[in-house]
């Protein structure tokens, strides 16, 4: 994916969280973006994605740019995926259901193939005997999977991830991550809010460290995690592998 | 077993009784425990009924039986109309209160909050006397179930903003993020859901409308009560008369007190 990010500035009343960012990326297949909490990092995503308009500056992602308008940012987020901490289905309907929602309303596919096109997926990921159950019956991980699974079912350009496991049991949170590596594997490409600095490590290509308002550093996961002389960096990672190592 | 503790398991319910447990209690625990109740009370009634030395005359009541049916008929299908009509206005001052026109979320929370701070009596009398006058409104049916409506839809509005606002933020997020219009996002994530959340206190709200149109007698609507009220002007028959009125109310808001009752279980095994 292509990001060129010019003087973006994003104030929430008068409070400006993130200060005039700016940003060129090519050939970016998977970035990760990490930093302390209130950082702007999920405003960020939203910004990405389409569903927080800019207050100035200027974003293209790939051959889009990012406009105001509510209009079309709605026609830019059809291209998109987006997955978020916890509670991203719909609980009156069943995971099925919920994949198939934005298929048949959004992207105009019969019932029918949409239908057939949830079922291949859900198999693909071992998840088809869940199918009719709705989220209320499933557990975090097996919700989160579904979730990313409604949001690659309309192969999107890219998939948008905020902390997908940060809400859920540690036991569940393997399976989400190797599902996501699975995706990322066969070519979706990623843009990945995460504390599970491993997975950060191991799967981004480029690295964004969010605080202060903006980018704080930056760079490929060796020169953020191994080299980083950033002391803001340093103080983040010392207190978030504390108990890891 | 102790003589002690079947006396016991009569009378008192388990320790580790749970309202979840669906277990059903035992039939013939509960008869019992029913019928001593209705003797009591029978009792008690008796006894007022004695010091009152009161003779019922049946007979006069029976002869006005058709009046007595026709205005139950009539509470019927007022409070039918009624509802249908207030659900329209419940949904609209409902999501008017969400409206990005200033005026209209403050007409609406005007209109809610003068309705249910002031007795319907007052409403009845001020709408028929004064602005159904006004407005060349000369059937006083239509006027009442316009009345009956316009208050029932105050609170109806309440309830659907409440069913409307439980919808969390993060789902309406989501519904933006796959890409849904406003209108969609009302359509297939918002309305399903409240539906099924409303659909008790909505219930209740139809068992409020059948009581409260009761108040309609004092402008010689011919409901229920009216009708009860004039049996007992002409045969000096009160009791004979308002008994059955109330039979006659009961029989129609405890089956939809019941379908209260089911819906809210369903509700709650559904989230
Ligand atoms: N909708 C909003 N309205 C006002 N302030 C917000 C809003 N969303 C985020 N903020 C503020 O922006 C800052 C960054 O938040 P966020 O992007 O959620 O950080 P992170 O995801 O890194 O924890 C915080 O100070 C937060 O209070
Ligand atoms: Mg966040």
């Amino acid at each position: 994916m292509r990001l060129n990010i010019l003087d973006m500035t994003k104030e929430f009343g008068n409070h400006r969280v993130l200060d005039s960012v700016s940003l060129y990326l090519e050939d970016v297949r998977s970035l990760v973006l990490i930093g302390p909490s209130g950082g702007g990092k999920t405003t960020f995503l939203r910004i990405l994605a389409g569903l927080e308009p800019i207050t100035s500056g200027e974003i293209m992602v790939n051959d889009h740019r990012l406009s105001c308008s509510e209009e079309k940012l709605l026609e830019y987020r059809k291209h998109i995926g987006m997955v978020y901490q916890a509670y991203n289905l719909f609980p009156h309907l069943s995971a099925l259901e919920n994949i198939i929602l934005p298929l048949t309303r959004v992207h105009g596919m019969t019932k029918r193939d949409a239908e057939d096109h949830a079922r291949s997926l859900l198999k693909r990921f071992h998840l088809e005997e869940h199918a009719a159950k709705r989220p209320v019956a499933l557990s975090g991980g097996q919700q989160q999977r579904i979730a990313i699974c409604r949001a690659v079912a309309i192969k999107p350009e890219f998939l948008l991830l905020d902390e997908p496991t940060s809400a859920l049991d540690p036991e569940y949170t393997s399976e989400v991550l190797d599902l996501i590596r699975e995706l990322h594997e066969e070519g979706m490409d990623l843009i990945l809010v995460t504390h599970e600095m491993g997975f950060a490590h191991s799967a981004a290509d480029y690295v964004l460290f969010i605080s202060d308002g903006g980018i704080s550093a930056q760079g490929s996961p060796a020169e953020i995690f191994e080299q980083s002389e950033n002391h803001r960096v340093s103080r983040f990672l010392d207190k978030v592998l504390k108990y890891t190592k | 077993m102790s003589e002690k503790n079947s006396l016991q398991a009569l009378f008192l319910r388990p320790k580790n009784w749970q309202m979840d447990s669906v277990k059903k209690e035992n039939v013939w625990i509960l008869s019992v425990n029913v019928l001593l109740v209705g003797i009591l009370l029978s009792a008690l009634m008796w006894f007022g009924f004695s010091r009152l030395q009161y003779v019922f005359m049946w007979e006069h009541v029976w002869y006005y039986r058709i009046n007595m049916i026709n205005g139950f008929l009539m509470t019927i299908v007022i409070s039918i109309s009624s509802l249908g009509l207030s659900v329209l206005l419940g949904i609209f001052f409902g999501l008017a209160q969400r409206s990005r026109i200033h005026m209209l979320r403050i007409f609406s929370r005007i209109y809610i909050e003068a309705i249910r701070g002031t007795p319907l009596l007052v409403q009845i009398l001020i709408f028929f006397y004064v602005i159904a006058n006004a407005l060349g409104l000369n059937n006083r049916y239509v006027a009442g179930i316009l009345i009956m409506s316009i208050f029932s839809g105050a609170y109806l509005a309440e309830i659907i903003r409440a069913g409307v606002e439980s919808i969390g933020s993060t789902q309406i997020e989501t519904a933006r993020a796959i890409g849904l219009t406003k209108r969609q996002t009302y359509r297939f994530v918002v309305f399903p859901q409240v539906i099924t959340r409303v659909l008790p206190p909505l219930a209740g709200q139809f068992a409020s409308l059948i009581k409260d149109s009761s108040l309609l007698s004092i402008i010689a609507i011919k409901e229920f009560t009216l009708a009860a009220r004039e049996v007992n002007a002409n045969t000096f028959s009160t009791l004979e008369s308002y008994i059955p009125l109330a039979i006659g109310y009961l029989l129609l808001t405890l089956p939809i007190s019941y379908l209260t009752g089911r819906l809210e279980r369903r509700y709650r095994y559904e989230t």
